[in-house]
């Protein structure tokens, strides 16, 4: 091994400027390579990110305008959800899917007022569960629980920045109005918790107990919206068929035609997200194929230059053979300096691409975009893991020796006589 | 009979088939000094590159030891010329990018010896041959005389049955001429070495005990030349 290292590492010392070309063009290949994965993978991380505030498997289900006339209603009426949709789902029907469901009253929109400041909020009555479904991440005190609900207390939750924007003015800090007394529209409300705003969750809702607020809405049955969370749902077309299944019950039960769209809006995570990762897996594959594509020209250069110094060493093998080395030993050599090229130029790509991506990171990765209701980044930690790195390695090896290969055979049947006649 | 040469034909089938040894059948014995002398197209190169298990002939038998070489798969004759063979050549054919001891040992490296044994013995033989101090050397910071006494070291290396020089005084000047013709000898005198010359200076050849001509792909004359005066231009002398 020693030896094969020493003869590789004098005959590249003795060639570096063509050593540097060669090695060039598979550095330039891997770069491009790491950057197309980085930048893929900063893509899919910002999309995924960017919904990770919701349990994967939830479902969000609400009422819309219907677009076809049917039994016997004309088109454009709204369908409101109401406790009947509630018990369907939670009935024996769906049970099989259907885990936890959590219904919500509709957003009312009220001024929460404490001391001279006061901010409008939509205020929505859930249920404790909600908080685990939707992932409102509690900063202070606690969300909704259920002897708020079973006792119909006026408790109330709401975001941070609603927090500091009704502390506008005083010395107080946020956490301070726990326990305090809001008044919200004709009511009053006890803060309970602060949850964490940030820009995908702005904090222009507040929670109160589900109870209260219907009770406070005076509106009995009617519901705002319905969440609950799946289980055995593992297809696109399972979720899809899913969808469907209990879209058109609950659409007949308001007199709705079951094939209307508009008239239910049903918003499955879970199909969301097997969408994006075959999204994400698309990606992936094309940017790979790239990347290889560009590998493949330096691959070429590898070979290229192998066969030029295959050719000029043609003497040097004469000798070799008529000393005693034996065709496997000449191929040996060859394909192993290839190899070293190869890698070694490729991990020096592969560490310049991994430096680039960093400095996307730094760079791109800390913008964010605005889409009008909310914030995103375009690139979240857009970087390659260890498990790419190790496969470009294993790339760079098998690209090394098929590159190092055609070279070689012509090397190992060089005859060392008339090897030693070329001088 | 340590080389047995029977009937051997070469072809060379070109635009014009050249048929350059025509039955030539020879007997060396071990420990013998023998040079082959012959003009250039005389076939001599041809017979060398047999002997060498370079080339391959047409028919005829040729042993060495008793063991046909005939018709060896390239690994096979590989391993016969890396055990059996030292080659010394006219141009040294050592490898510019490797320093003297590097270049002596590297018939060990291909017989698999390992690396510090390997560099003893070869510093052992460049000592014997008077360059130890130039082992780290390359050879394009040798002189011609120093060059062939590095290849001389690595055809003895293996400890191989028989030395093969290919015109070894042809680059070298007078001098240094009788400096290597004068080791070969001593090679032979005192290691009983088979050593085989290819030239067409007598005078090379007169150091030789044993002067086979080679003419037109045949053999002609064998001399007996144990006083070594065989050389018109007298003996001692190589005119170059």
């Amino acid at each position: 091994m020693r030896d094969l290292i020493n003869e590789i590492w004098s005959t590249v010392s003795g060639n570096k400027l063509r050593t540097a070309l060669t090695g060039f063009a598979v550095s330039w290949g891997i770069f491009l390579l790491i950057c197309l994965l980085g930048a893929g993978n900063g893509l899919m991380n910002a999309f995924m990110g960017n919904s990770d505030d919701f349990v994967k498997n939830s479902v969000q289900v609400w009422g819309g305008f219907t677009s076809k006339p049917y039994a016997g209603y004309k088109q454009g009426r709204w369908i409101r959800l109401d406790k009947g949709d509630a018990s369907l789902l939670s009935g024996a029907e769906f049970s099989e899917n259907i885990v936890d469901v959590s219904p919500t009253t509709s957003g009312r929109n009220v001024n929460l007022v404490y001391g001279t400041n006061s901010v409008r909020v939509s205020l929505v009555g859930v249920n404790p569960g909600f908080s685990n479904i939707n992932k409102v991440n509690m900063s202070e005190g606690r969300f909704i629980n259920p002897i708020d609900i079973s006792e119909r207390r006026k408790g109330i939750v709401i975001g941070t920045n609603t927090a500091k924007a009704l502390l506008e003015g005083t010395r107080m800090q946020p956490k301070d109005l726990i326990g305090k007394w809001l008044k919200a529209g004709d009511q009053a409300f006890v803060v309970t918790g602060l949850f964490h705003t940030d820009e995908s969750r702005m904090g222009g809702e507040a929670f109160a107990p589900f109870s209260t607020m219907q009770v406070i809405e005076g509106n009995g049955d009617n519901l705002g919206t319905i969440v609950f969370t799946t289980r055995g749902l593992e297809t696109e077309k399972e979720n899809e068929d899913f969808n469907q299944a209990f879209g058109s019950r609950i659409k007949s039960r308001h007199d709705a035609d079951p094939t209307d769209e508009r008239a239910l809006w049903i918003w499955n995570r879970k199909l969301g997200n097997l969408r994006m990762t075959k999204a994400q897996n698309i990606l992936a594959t094309f940017l790979w194929i790239l990347g290889v594509l560009t590998l493949v020209s330096g691959i070429v250069g590898v070979s290229n230059i192998m066969l030029i110094s295959v050719k000029e060493r043609t003497h040097e093998f004469g000798i070799r053979k008529a000393i005693g080395a034996k065709p496997g030993a000449i191929l040996k050599l060859i394909v192993a300096e290839s190899v070293t090229i190869t890698a070694v130029f490729g991990y020096i790509g592969m560490l310049l691409g991994m430096l680039a991506c960093e400095v996307m990171d730094r760079t791109i990765g800390q913008n964010s975009v605005n889409v009008g209701f909310t914030e995103i980044h375009i690139l979240e930690n857009p970087t390659v893991g260890l498990s790419v790195a190790l496969e470009a390695t294993l790339l760079l090896i098998v690209a090394g020796t098929i590159a190092g290969l055609a070279p070689a055979r012509k090397a190992s049947r060089v005859k060392p006589i008339e090897a030693l006649r070329a001088e | 009979m340590l080389i047995e040469l029977k009937d051997i034909n070469k072809t060379y089938y070109g635009a014009q088939p050249l048929h350059v040894l025509k039955g030539v059948t020879l007997g060396i014995e071990r420990g013998e000094f023998v040079s082959i002398m012959g003009a250039s197209g005389s076939g001599k190169s041809t017979l060398l590159n047999i002997l060498g298990i370079l080339d391959n002939y047409d028919s005829g038998e040729y042993r060495i030891d008793g063991k046909l070489i005939w018709n060896l798969s390239e690994k096979e004759a590989a391993n016969y010329r890396n055990r059996l063979i030292g080659f010394i050549f006219q141009s040294y054919n050592l490898i510019g990018f490797k320093t003297a001891v590097e270049n002596v040992e590297l018939p060990l490296l291909y017989q698999g010896v390992p690396r510090k044994k390997r560099r003893q013995m070869a510093m052992d033989y460049l000592e014997r041959l008077g360059l130890k101090e130039w082992a780290g050397h390359y050879p394009s910071e040798m002189s011609g005389g120093q060059k062939q006494r590095v290849a001389i070291a690595r055809a003895l290396i293996t400890k191989p049955s028989i030395i093969l020089a290919d015109e070894p005084t042809g680059a070298l000047d007078s001098r240094t001429s009788v400096e290597i013709m004068e080791l070969l000898s001593e090679l032979n005198r005192t290691e009983n070495m088979t050593v085989i010359v290819v030239t067409h200076e007598s005078g090379v050849a007169n150091f030789t005990n044993k002067i086979v001509h080679i003419k037109d792909g045949m053999i002609g004359e064998i001399e007996a030349n144990a006083r070594h005066d065989a050389s018109p231009f007298g003996a001692g002398g190589i005119m170059k």
